[in-house]
């Protein structure tokens, strides 16, 4: 309550002070008429009554202090007293803001990342209790046996029913969230990121919906028959405009109508950190959906990530040994379980491994998170090269106000008094500085979401990095931190004053003329300057070398129309869809300007289907995987790959024909025996000699890059598209002219064949590659800009260090070119100087560019982290800002005039 | 003529004592009435009263309320609260015995 009356004083300051006034002012007038009763003269009566009354603004100061205000009263005054010097030395304030805003900027921006990605547990009930089966590294659907990261949904009922260790498990389908739909009646498709999960899902992560309900136990029991949705919250608002009868709306996938039951929480997004679905439906309506999935109740469709909530009480290590006897148990007893010695062998070597899910799953993180710690580290070394500028700064102006100091102690402040005004002044800065910084790192942030998501045109990632309460406690924290930092030596050098000299030295003080912490803080800058320098050559050369990467193919001059389908509700095999496609190849590759066109399911860096090959006659390596690509009939025309034997596909390979491949260079290379000449042999792809997965090699192509720039060699084989009907992924296009005129000429033909075809993004394959390069780019451009950054910190450093010395040093150099020193002498006394400066931070930062040099190695490409030649750009483009910045005040002071310079002194 | 200091700590005490018997008084009043108690022995820099009665209009001790003198001068009215006659009798207690302490070692040398 005195709190209250407290801050109710505060508010309202004047009126407090006018009416303590009223009150001695009538105070000392009743004391004064009693004065003058008394007989005494009206003069002397005033001066008694003013006498005996005391000093009012002493007595107004402590009527303050009552209060307990006196830490704020002389924070304001400090504050004042800051802010006044702060004008004083406009240069100086702006300079430290400049850089304390870049430096504070960068951090924050990096770090509201790091926390989005990394950091930030999931919204939900008690995240911490949460784990999930196996690391969640995988997305798809597997057969092989002892798989510990996908499960089948059998698998997970199964589970559920018999485990004692979970007090709720749930299940995700781990793909192909992306679908197309139609909202009510509306006559187009859109797509709508939909996630198909257990009835348990919501339940488990303890969320309760904002409106309506979440699924009930029978409609995830039976299949196919309760065609029920939930609706995101972000969607609800952003499609149905936040319709109140939300509930009446239906969504419709493929030929089923769902019924919206209910709506998840605002920010609830499910388990994958980056992934926000519009809609989660239950597992049982997997067939219903435009994939028509045929998984529910066959034990080994193996296609979910199972994730579960532990009993309190129960350690990881218990329930991951509870588990792991059951998945032995549950597997081996479904009724289509093929317990080969093979097979065998695979189960009893799998392990479950329960990992953490604190923080959600995410392909971004495994993608980001070692580049983001990296960029944090970076980010910290810039503010630090900042807290070093600013120190300098300030030490240099601390002597300059030895006089005032002296003076201001001599008249009894005391030295902790000082230091506290000093402190302020600092504190005052960063505080600016950070203000600064967030606003600027809320643009970056943007920026860097930009980059993230892998270009202008990509769609925005669904990450939230807005300001929140854990980010501003880090700013807080850098900006306390880097106040201290730069603030507190020079405080503590400018309050140690004896007082007598700083009066007799009228204008500066020699008492650290040769000032070793000063050159010590720009070493250390010129040091991590270094450092800094040669990280952003080694990712800048690492992302050239991946442009000149060679993918095996032409990479310009491609277009990649992504069609679904899916919504057709036709089957793949089906005859009409197999004609549909060819047709929609011959309309395309018939247009002008257009040289040929093709289907394929995988293009570069779009997944993949792998599987192993049994070539006989030859050992079986169940560890060698090929990727398999579906293609049309001129893929190979329009990628421009090389055969280099045999044939390509052409008509003749169709439904009823001869099964065909054809072989990558690498596959034909290491599966056959050397000699050997792979074409019209037979193989098999899978592990058993199964003659419906026989096929026979037609042909042999160039090896390319499949998924990734800096992957290594990749086994690659190619199958016809009639005789492999499932997916029709992708028309590449290689075309003449310009992308936008021809795109929409090629839809037009597309929708020509059939108009019902929902044509989902066009791009090209450049494009595709750039975006494959995000993260390379990302350090590239961002190490760049803080070694730029860092660089011409230390640039300024070094000027505003040598500008203070010369200055010190004017009389003395003008003492010396009285007696005959020559320009060039002087001017290379003080170069001499820097020249030290420069070696001592390079040679310093060479061993610590050595020593971070393996934190890196990883995110390289074609470059070693010590290669010399990197190390020698950064440290010759370094040294010449460096040298370039200590001219200007070497040269200014080979021109000092002796005379005046002596009668200065 | 001879003053002496008041010690330290005891004027909040006679400005809770004096509003005790007074009940309402003013600024000048309270200085006045300790003045007069005793006997002009204590020396208080009058003004020091201001500070000490923010500090126990602080602590709630005290209420104050704007009036009029007989002079017809706006005047601050301080007046004790049920705090404040706690607080009183604390603080009387504790002077007591210290007083009284001191006495027994005064008598005893």
């Amino acid at each position: 309550m005195s709190l209250l009356r407290r801050i109710q004083m505060l508010l309202h300051r004047k009126r407090f002070d006018s009416e303590l006034e009223e009150e001695m002012r009538l105070h000392m007038d009743l004391r004064e008429e009693e004065q003058r009763f008394a007989g005494a003269t009206p003069e002397e009566a005033r001066r008694q009554s003013r006498r005996d009354f005391g000093n009012p603004t002493v007595l107004r100061e402590r009527s303050h202090a009552a209060w307990g205000w006196g830490w704020l009263e002389s924070l304001v005054q400090d504050i004042h007293y800051a802010l006044r010097s702060m004008t004083h030395a406009k240069a100086l304030t702006l300079m430290a803001l400049l850089s304390l805003s870049l430096g504070i900027g960068a951090n924050v921006a990096i770090f509201s990342f790091l926390d989005a990605l990394v950091l930030r547990s999931l919204p939900v009930t008690k995240p911490a209790e949460l784990v999930q089966f196996g690391k969640g590294d995988e997305a798809g659907v597997t057969g092989d046996y002892g798989d510990t990261t996908l499960y089948s949904y059998p698998f997970f009922r199964e589970f559920r029913k018999s485990n004692t260790v979970f007090s709720s498990v749930a299940a995700v389908f781990s793909f192909g969230s992306e679908i197309h739909g139609t909202l009510d009646h509306s006559p187009s498709m859109q797509k709508l990121t939909t996630d198909t999960v257990s009835g348990t899902f919501f339940s488990t992560l303890g969320v309760e919906p904002a409106m309506g309900r979440f699924f009930r136990d029978e409609e995830d029991r039976v299949e196919g028959k309760f065609p029920v949705a939930v609706v995101s919250y972000a969607f609800w608002q952003s499609a149905f405009q936040g319709t109140p009868d939300i509930l009446n709306h239906t969504v419709k996938l493929a030929d089923t109508t769902f019924n919206i039951i209910g709506v998840a929480p605002p920010g609830f997004f499910g388990i994958e950190v980056g992934h926000a679905p519009d809609f989660w439906v239950p597992m049982a309506m997997m067939q219903s959906l435009p994939s028509h999935h045929k998984g529910y109740a066959d034990g080994f469709f193996q296609s979910n990530y199972i994730f579960g909530r532990l009993k309190p009480g129960v350690t990881r290590a218990q329930a991951e040994a509870e588990t792991n006897l059951l998945y032995q148990h549950i597997v081996r007893s479904f009724p289509n379980a093929d317990l080969n010695a093979y097979n065998l062998s695979h189960l009893q070597n799998a392990h479950v491994q329960l990992t953490d899910l604190t923080t959600g799953r995410s392909f971004l993180r495994s993608t980001f998170s070692d580049p983001l710690k990296i960029l944090m580290g970076v980010a910290a070394l810039v503010l630090l090269i900042t807290c070093a500028n600013i120190a300098n700064l300030l030490l240099a102006r601390a002597t300059t106000r030895t006089h005032e100091f002296a003076v201001r102690q001599a008249f009894g402040a005391q030295r902790l008094r000082l230091i506290r005004q000093l402190l302020t002044e600092s504190l005052l800065l960063s505080v600016a500085g950070a203000v600064l910084g967030v606003v600027l790192a809320l643009a970056a942030d943007r920026l860097l979401l930009r980059m993230i998501s892998g270009g202008p045109d990509a769609n925005l990632l669904p990450l939230d990095i807005s300001l929140n309460l854990r980010l501003l406690s880090f700013t807080l924290f850098a900006t306390i931190g880097t106040a201290v930092l730069f603030g507190l030596v020079p405080a503590l050098r400018a309050s140690r004053v004896a007082v007598n000299e700083g009066l007799k030295e009228s204008r500066r003080s020699n008492s650290n003329s040769r000032s070793p912490l000063s050159k010590g803080l720009v070493i250390a800058q010129i040091a991590l300057s270094l450092v800094l320098s040669v990280a952003s050559v080694l990712f800048l050369r690492t992302l050239v070398n991946l442009t000149r990467v060679d993918t095996g193919f032409p990479r310009n001059g491609v277009m990649l129309v992504d069609i679904d389908s899916s919504v057709l509700g036709m089957k793949g095999e089906d005859p009409r869809m197999v004609a549909m496609f060819q047709e929609i190849e011959q309309r395309a590759g018939a247009l002008p300007q257009v040289r040929a066109a093709s289907f394929a399911a995988f293009t570069f860096a779009q997944g993949s289907w792998n599987g192993t090959l049994n070539v006989p006659g030859m050992p079986f390596n169940e560890k060698a995987n090929v990727k398999h690509n579906v293609i049309g009939n001129s893929y190979f025309n329009v990628m421009q790959m090389p055969l280099l034997a045999g044939r390509a596909f052409g008509p003749q390979d169709n439904a009823a024909s001869n099964k065909v491949v054809i072989l990558s260079e690498s596959v034909a290379r290491d599966y056959f025996p050397p000699g050997v000449n792979p074409i019209g042999r037979h193989i098999y792809y899978g592990k058993d000699p199964n003659p419906e997965k026989r096929v026979e090699v037609i042909g042999i192509v160039r090896d390319v890059k499949f998924g990734s720039l800096d992957e290594p060699r990749q086994y690659i084989d190619y199958y016809p598209n009639p005789q492999h009907p499932s997916g029709y992924g992708t028309l590449v296009v290689r075309y003449d002219g310009n992308f936008a005129t021809m795109s929409a000429a090629v839809q037009n033909t597309i929708h020509s064949v059939n108009r019902n075809l929902v044509i989902d993004h066009v791009t090209t394959l450049d494009r595709v590659i750039e975006g494959t390069m995000v993260n390379q780019r990302l350090m590239a451009q961002l190490s760049t800009t803080f070694g730029l950054l860092a660089v011409l910190l230390s640039a300024v450093g070094i000027y505003g260090l040598m500008s203070y010395l010369v200055g010190q040093r004017t009389g003395e150099i003008g003492i010396r070119m009285a007696l005959g020193a020559s320009h060039t002498g002087v001017r290379w006394m003080v170069m001499r100087e820097i020249t030290m400066l420069v070696v001592s931070g390079i040679a310093a930062g060479i061993v610590l560019t050595l020593l971070g040099g393996q934190l890196v190695r990883n995110m390289l490409y074609g470059i070693a982290p010590s290669e010399p030649m990197s190390l020698a750009v950064a440290i010759v483009s370094l040294t010449t800002i460096a040298l370039a910045a200590g001219y200007v005040p070497a040269r200014r002071a080979s021109r000092v005039n002796p005379m005046q310079a002596l009668r200065y002194e | 003529m001879k003053h002496n200091e008041i010690p330290p700590g005891s004027l909040t005490l006679l400005i809770l004592r004096t509003l005790s018997r007074h009940g309402t008084l003013h600024g000048y009043e309270i200085a006045e009435s300790i003045l007069q108690a005793s006997d002009n022995v204590l020396e208080v820099e009058e003004g020091s009263l201001y500070p000490a009665l923010q500090k126990m209009l602080v602590n709630n001790w005290v209420k104050a309320e704007w009036g009029v003198t007989k002079g017809n001068r706006r005047a601050r009215y301080y007046q004790l609260t049920a705090a404040g006659r706690k607080q009183l009798a604390a603080e009387s207690s504790n002077f007591e015995r210290v007083y009284s302490a001191i006495a027994r070692v005064l008598q005893t040398a």
